[in-house]
């Protein structure tokens, strides 16, 4: 059935996506103190945390292919935003993250923009391209 | 926020708008091209290149912010990225502004804004 491939399909979207956000978040957090120099690099990349998002990207990358195939692109491009629900939400429950009104009332504005970009997406793809995109000199 | 979390949010959609844009220039300027040659085209000029240069400063710069800000907060800030592709796609690409595009614009520009506050 195809619209239990979609849900699955954006829903893993959105797990890759929310693994690989909390896993750079992880691997910031462990390769503290921010000194951007090769010892910072070496203790990115010596714990585990930074593969996971890794995983995360890769595995978002090949569902959003999967899914671009069949999906509609505006609700796949709203899907492949709206991570970031699940991120603030694992947020507060795995970093302390506190639920500010800055942040409620942001976030909102910010989904509500997707939501617009996601049906502006919807309303073109449906129309034959009538201005083709020019690629600059090259 | 302190200067350094803000030269590394601005430095971050820098380098992830031009790798975005150079991705767009890689694949429209060998977009005649189907499959496997279009690959060979992509590879054998330099936009391909410079887009995964930026993916990889993107990568330590995205690290470096989180370290300084919220996982909750630099998500949201990060949406401004979205902003400032599709603006950037409006004047390298000819691409168009819809009505919905640009309501969509300003309530993330917005949202970004009031994130900032916090």
């Amino acid at each position: 059935m195809m619209k239990r491939f979609y849900i699955l399909g954006f829903l893993a979207l959105i797990v890759f996506d929310t693994l690989a956000q909390v896993s750079f978040k992880f691997a910031s957090v462990h390769a503290e103190p921010l000194t951007m120099d090769a010892a910072w690099l070496v203790r990115v990349f010596g714990a585990p945390w930074i593969y996971g998002a890794f995983v995360g990207y890769i595995g978002a990358f090949f569902t959003w292919m999967t899914l671009l195939k069949y999906a509609p692109v505006g609700p796949a491009f709203a899907a492949s935003h709206l991570e970031l629900i699940s991120v603030t939400l694992i947020s507060v429950w795995l970093f302390d993250d506190t639920l500010t009104l800055p942040k409620i009332v942001g976030g909102a504005l910010i989904i509500a923009g997707i939501l617009c970009l996601a049906r502006s997406e919807d309303k073109d793809s449906q129309q034959v391209e009538v201005e083709p995109s020019q690629a600059p000199a090259s | 926020m302190s200067q350094l979390t803000i030269i590394l949010w601005m430095l971050n959609v820098i380098v992830d708008t031009s790798g975005q844009l150079a991705f767009k220039a890689a694949a429209s300027a060998s977009a005649e091209h189907d499959g496997i040659a279009h690959w060979k085209h992509m590879l054998k000029r330099p936009w391909i290149w410079l887009g995964v240069i930026c993916y990889v400063f993107e990568f330590v710069l995205w690290l470096a912010f989180l370290t300084l800000v919220p996982l909750s907060v630099g998500v949201m800030l990060g949406s401004i990225n979205i902003v400032v592709i599709m603006i950037a796609g409006r004047f390298l690409f000819k691409e168009s502004l819809s009505k919905w595009r640009l309501i969509g614009i300003m309530l993330i520009a917005c949202g970004v804004t009031v994130v900032g506050f916090e």
